[in-house]
């Protein structure tokens, strides 16, 4: 079974029918239906021609992580899983240094390394590990989720109140104060009419 | 002997002056057809064949399926809509990455060129039956892991994973419709070439399909180019990994193979004979033949 599938192989590779130039184009063509579009299948695309570049604010994290700079280490799982989790690798853990990390905008590093001290070490390295599901393809989706969202956590910016706010703000405590005040003097003369005195009889 | 010899010339002599055979010419044997009765006239008037007196002559007979009052057959059980309409819905039987990792590690598929329906049903270890309502390949995440093979593939139905699965070791995978008629033909090409019919124009997808095959999400053959781009980008973003540089590839040529949304071959287009005796190739040359195969 295997020679004669050797041999079919052999006579596909020597005739190359599939490499023939594809000359053949009908009314259903991606350029008759997409006629804007490149119709390169292999073209290339930069990050900065997406749409999600173009949605960030200029100077924020746009989510955009360079997969070259992480490091990647295929690790084993713990937990129950018999002779399948002892030998298969996983667990996905990613580290890269936050000081030398060229992507994430300088302004939310501090804030990152507070939020996260418990996951950096000596070397500066944040290091995020995955062992959620079964699969190392699915676990490193979820280190890259867990990326992401830990770097949008720290850069939240808390807003400032508006003047509205503050003066509304400054009211209420007066408003607060006056009615305390009110409070006291209404118990205090409660108080002093259950008195008696001497004159009294 | 030359008696019967004489009958016989003068027969093939009336047969040759008479006219060709042809559609208003042919009549069929005398009672193969039973003509309708009209119960018109004197002898079939009167009663018109409804019998003496009773609902059946009165026109007040009940509907069908009435028993007099009994509680009828066809209302006596309930309907159970669990299977309805499967015998008619699309079966897409699985094909696991670990299985295509197998045939490509034991050399029963090339990946040097491009994978589609025909290269995995000629291996006999993958089996298609559009009699069955099967119109292609569903490649299933079993084994992602451990796939490493860069394949031009061309599958009916995928998931997510998997399209990551293959992309990141450097390939190129496709989400391709082919209607029952093309499967046929992919399934089996050589009995398909020795039927000696012209090769058919795939059709487009039904309703319910396009949104798939249009999504480039799903790598779908009629979705836009540069949103497929876009989309490829996305996904190696979200599982971690480098979309790879196409263009330095020394596979390019092979990784960019597609087939045209009308074209079921490779190398050969709608319209086209194919003559495995002969080893010949046959092409429409009338104008109509070629605008309608083009269309």
């Amino acid at each position: 079974m295997i020679s004669r599938s050797c041999c079919i192989l052999k006579s596909v590779k020597n005739n190359s029918v599939t490499l023939l130039r594809q000359t053949y184009k009908s009314d259903c063509a991606l350029e008759k239906i997409y006629p804007n579009s490149n119709p390169d299948p292999l073209q290339h695309v930069e990050f900065k021609d997406t749409k999600f570049s173009k949605k960030a604010i200029e100077g924020s994290f746009s989510g955009y992580v360079p997969i070259d700079q992480l490091e990647i280490k295929y690790l084993k799982s713990s937990g129950a899983g018999g002779q399948h989790v002892n030998k298969v690798n996983t667990k996905v853990e990613v580290r890269f240094n936050v000081d030398r990390a060229d992507w994430i905008p300088e302004w939310i590093k501090p804030k990152l390394k507070e939020n996260e001290h418990g996951k950096i070490n000596k070397e500066g390295e944040l290091i995020i590990t995955s062992d959620k599901t079964r699969k190392q393809l699915l676990n490193q989706a979820d280190c890259m989720d867990k990326i992401r969202t830990i770097i949008f956590k720290a850069s939240i910016k808390p807003k400032e109140p508006t003047q509205e706010t503050l003066e509304s703000m400054k009211e209420r405590l007066e408003k607060a104060r006056r009615e305390a005040l009110r409070q006291k003097r209404d118990h205090s003369i409660r108080k002093q009419l259950r008195q008696t005195s001497l004159n009294d009889f | 002997m030359s008696y019967i010899a004489g009958i016989t010339d003068k027969a093939l002599k009336l047969i040759a002056s008479m006219p060709r055979v042809a559609l208003n010419n042919l009549k069929g044997l005398p009672g193969s057809k039973k003509t309708f009765q009209r119960r018109r006239g004197r002898e079939k008037g009167s009663k018109h064949g409804r019998g003496d007196k009773g609902q059946g002559a009165r026109m007040t007979l009940p509907r069908l399926g009435f028993e007099g009052g009994q509680f009828p057959f066809y209302l006596r059980f309930p309907k159970e809509r669990y299977y309805e309409g499967h015998h008619m819905k699309r079966q897409y039987p699985p094909l696991s990455l670990l299985q295509l990792q197998r045939m490509i590690d034991l050399g029963r598929v090339n990946p040097d060129e491009p994978i589609d329906l025909t290269t995995l049903c000629n291996t006999k270890l993958y089996k298609c039956s559009p009699e069955h309502h099967h119109y292609g390949v569903n490649l299933t995440d079993e084994g992602i892991d451990i796939f490493q093979a860069k394949v031009n593939i061309e599958v009916q139905w995928t998931t997510e994973n998997v399209i990551a699965a293959v992309e990141r070791n450097g390939g190129v995978i496709t989400s391709r419709f082919y209607d029952i008629q093309s499967v046929m033909a992919l399934v089996n090409p050589e009995k398909f070439f020795q039927r000696g019919i012209p090769i058919p124009k795939c059709k487009l997808p039904p309703e319910d399909a396009i949104e798939y095959y249009t999504d480039p999400h799903f790598r779908g053959y009629l979705a836009d180019p540069e949103k497929v781009a876009e989309a490829r980008l996305e996904l190696a973003q979200k599982y971690g990994y480098e979309v790879p540089d196409f263009s330095k590839d020394p596979l390019y040529e092979m990784l960019k193979q597609k087939k045209d949304p009308r074209q079921i071959f490779f190398g050969l287009a709608p319209g086209w004979v194919v003559n495995l005796k002969d080893r010949v190739i046959l092409k429409p040359k009338a104008q109509e033949w070629k605008e309608y195969y083009h269309s």
